[in-house]
């Protein structure tokens, strides 16, 4: 069927792609500012500090703990994008974080419960804990900040107790290797420039712009408009370059983190998630009209559970791979996570109100806010002011956001 | 899963047969003890449009949520082309092709109108794919830009969210996901309620295409002016009671307002016993 059949009668949208004026260059780039200014952001954030570190922001070792220290706060953003997509937010997650370290410590260091199964408990018990705030919240109708403004406190509490007020560590290696190892060395001897590293970074870019072009190919044979084409090559010059240069990068020092192949396997997933299936479709849905959406026959309860669930599942990882950094379960662990991680979903584009929001955004988001924390660190900006500057920088971004819908 | 046929022509001659599609008999509603229906009797007829009027707290909007599903009927019966049916759910009305408008526009904002188009009744990819709940967009895109064609509904863009289109525009999604879906019956609470003249005439337009593709369209409303405008058949609801079926001709404004306030009972070309 000819793409202008499509059109309902009268649009002037059934042109062929690439006649209309918003296809042009900078009229398309204005339209789509909000989609980018993202990325954009983050650039020039890690282009300033790379400057005013004196290169220190992109040096191998940096670059690989930039990438370890934001892990678990990407890992939980994943998550609570949904809750928030969903018109919720969940406050526990950070105590929920602390409280699956403090038991991983406590099953793998006091009981010499070997890392699988004491994984396996964690995460169960991660979804539990998930699943009964989501009960109260989904078929209580209780609001889900109460709920979880409660777990926070109930978590915390039940950290501190079963960490008897201390510190419990460390780990075996074969635990520690969730954070702080890194991939198996399959070409080469392990030292110098690590090529799987390289190797697999370039598979990973390839495959991005395969699926754009494919996902462009799609749009184009639907008559939706796309991009010009001297823009899309060059969206994906850049996409694989800076891919192949950032794992060039931390192949030069010890090569992919474990953690990190988690990080981005989740991502591809849940991006995929929110994107291409009936569950998140729904979820937006929700978010959007929650008595159209409950109308129409979706089963708003049950989905509403499901994102608390999963929350539980991705706050109980994050917890995991946060002990395993520290290689200790401190009764600190945790605290303020929550803050970190809902203030990534909203500088990359999520709406307090529900209904809008993408994975994506919310990992950049996470970014922008790592690479601050990191970046003014080196400088020496004390933490003082590093709060009062990310503090700004959160309200800035909803503010952008807001000024963008009012348009 | 397939809409309805686009075959205009053949069901515009539609007549209106003996039997109504959708029949209502003595429904009761009780609210604790507020008593929202006395026994209230309701038809729909195919290629019809019947509006539903009466004043405030007459029962209007609780009749239809028991006829939609929404609520359920402390007493009476619902009768579909002839034979008792028990709604529990929306869904279980959406199942025998009956579908509502609601006054609050009933389409999520951010998502675009082809996913409005489906929601909660998304399409998936065949085979495996589709198992695990991959959604075939470019499936609901194509039906959902062939569904606004046939209702000659135009949409600015149909792949950008609803929240940049008019109001209208989106009533019109609404309206269209309707029917869409109803082989039957489809209900409109106030669907013009929210919008301007211009709007309000093409919905009305766009209601009267729908009743020619053989539907049975039911409309609320508070404009008598609408009513009589594209009304076939007028039922007048009073304290919870029908008290006029009324056919549209020759009535007036006064007529129907006498009517719902109960000051000129006399004026009803055929009046039902309450």
């Amino acid at each position: 069927m000819s793409e202008i059949s499509l059109k309902p009668a009268g649009t002037p949208t059934g042109k062929p792609a690439g006649d209309r004026p918003a296809s042009h260059g900078i009229g398309f780039l204005t339209n789509n500012l909000r989609q980018y200014g993202m990325l954009l952001s983050l650039f020039v954030i890690m282009a300033f500090f790379q400057v005013v570190t004196d290169g220190t922001l992109l040096r191998p070792l940096n670059l690989t703990n930039l990438a370890l220290q934001n892990s678990y706060i990407v890992i939980m953003a994943l998550g609570m994008l949904m809750v928030i997509v969903s018109g919720h937010i969940d406050l526990s997650v950070g105590s929920v974080a602390g409280f699956i370290g403090a038991l991983a410590a406590v099953l793998i260091v006091q009981y010499n419960i070997p890392f699988i199964p004491a994984a396996i408990i964690c995460l169960v018990a991660g979804g539990l804990i998930g699943a009964a705030q989501g009960y109260w919240v989904a078929y209580f109708k209780v609001p889900s900040f109460i709920v979880t403004l409660a777990g926070m406190l109930v978590f915390k509490g039940a950290m501190l107790a079963i960490l008897g007020g201390q510190s419990v560590g460390p780990f075996p290696v074969t635990f520690q290797r969730l954070s702080s190892g890194f991939i198996p060395e399959l070409i080469g001897d392990g030292t110098g420039l690590r090529q799987t590293s390289v190797l697999i970074g370039v598979v990973v870019g390839l495959a991005l712009v395969w699926l754009n072009m494919k996902a462009r190919a799609r749009q184009q044979s639907h008559g939706i408009e796309t991009e010009p084409s001297g823009f899309f090559i060059a969206k994906n010059v850049i996409v694989f370059g800076v891919i192949t240069w950032f794992s060039w990068l931390i192949a030069s020092y010890r090569g992919l983190p474990n953690v990190l192949v988690i990080m981005l396997g989740l991502i591809g997933l849940y991006a995929f998630i929110t994107n291409r299936t009936i569950i998140g479709r729904q979820i937006y849905a929700i978010g959007g009209n929650r008595n159209a959406a409950k109308l129409s026959g979706i089963r708003t309860e049950r989905l509403t559970f499901f994102t608390f669930v999963n929350m539980g599942v991705l706050a109980a990882l994050a917890g995991l791979v946060f002990a395993a950094r520290l290689n200790t379960a401190t009764p600190k662990a945790g605290l303020g996570f929550e803050l970190d991680v809902i203030a990534a979903c909203f500088i990359g584009g999520a709406s307090a109100y529900g209904g809008v929001g993408q994975v994506t955004g919310a990992v950049i988001g996470a970014f922008i806010m790592g690479v601050m924390n990191n970046g003014m660190s080196i400088v020496g900006i004390g933490i003082d002011y590093q709060q009062v500057i990310k503090g700004l920088v959160l309200l800035g971004a909803v503010c952008i956001d807001v000024y963008n819908q009012k348009r | 899963m397939q809409p309805p046929p686009a075959d205009t022509a053949s069901s515009a001659s539609v007549a209106p047969g003996p039997v109504a599609v959708l029949e209502a008999r003595g429904i009761v509603k009780r609210f604790g003890h507020v008593e929202a229906l006395r026994g209230v009797d309701f038809e729909a007829h195919a290629g019809e449009v019947t509006a539903l009027i009466g004043d405030n707290g007459a029962g209007k909007s609780t009749l239809v949520k028991i006829l939609s599903g929404v609520y359920q009927a402390t007493a009476g019966n619902i009768l579909l082309d002839g034979c008792n049916v028990t709604f529990n759910s929306p869904s279980d009305a959406h199942a025998l092709g009956i579908e509502t408008v609601y006054q609050d526009l009933s389409v999520a904002p951010d998502l675009t109108p082809s996913a409005n188009m489906f929601m909660g009744r998304e399409l998936v990819l065949p085979g495996l794919l589709g198992k695990f709940g991959f959604l075939d967009n470019a499936r609901m895109r194509r039906e959902s830009a062939e569904a606004f064609q046939r209702l000659k509904v135009s949409l600015k863009d149909i792949d950008m969210p609803i929240a940049s289109l008019s109001g209208g525009q989106r009533q019109s999604v609404a309206i269209c996901r309707s029917i869409m879906w109803a082989k039957q019956v489809v209900f409109m609470d106030e669907p013009t309620a929210a919008l301007g003249v211009v709007q309000t005439r093409r919905t009305l337009e766009l209601v009267r295409r729908i009743c020619d593709t053989g539907v049975a369209v039911v409309l609320i409303s508070h404009n008598m002016r609408d009513v009589l405008e594209v009304a076939d058949t007028i039922e007048v609801l009073r304290l919870g009671r029908r008290i006029a079926r009324l056919r549209n001709n020759n009535i007036s404004i006064q007529d129907l307002v006498g009517a719902m306030t109960g000051a000129l009972d006399s004026t009803a070309d055929e009046q039902v016993t309450a």
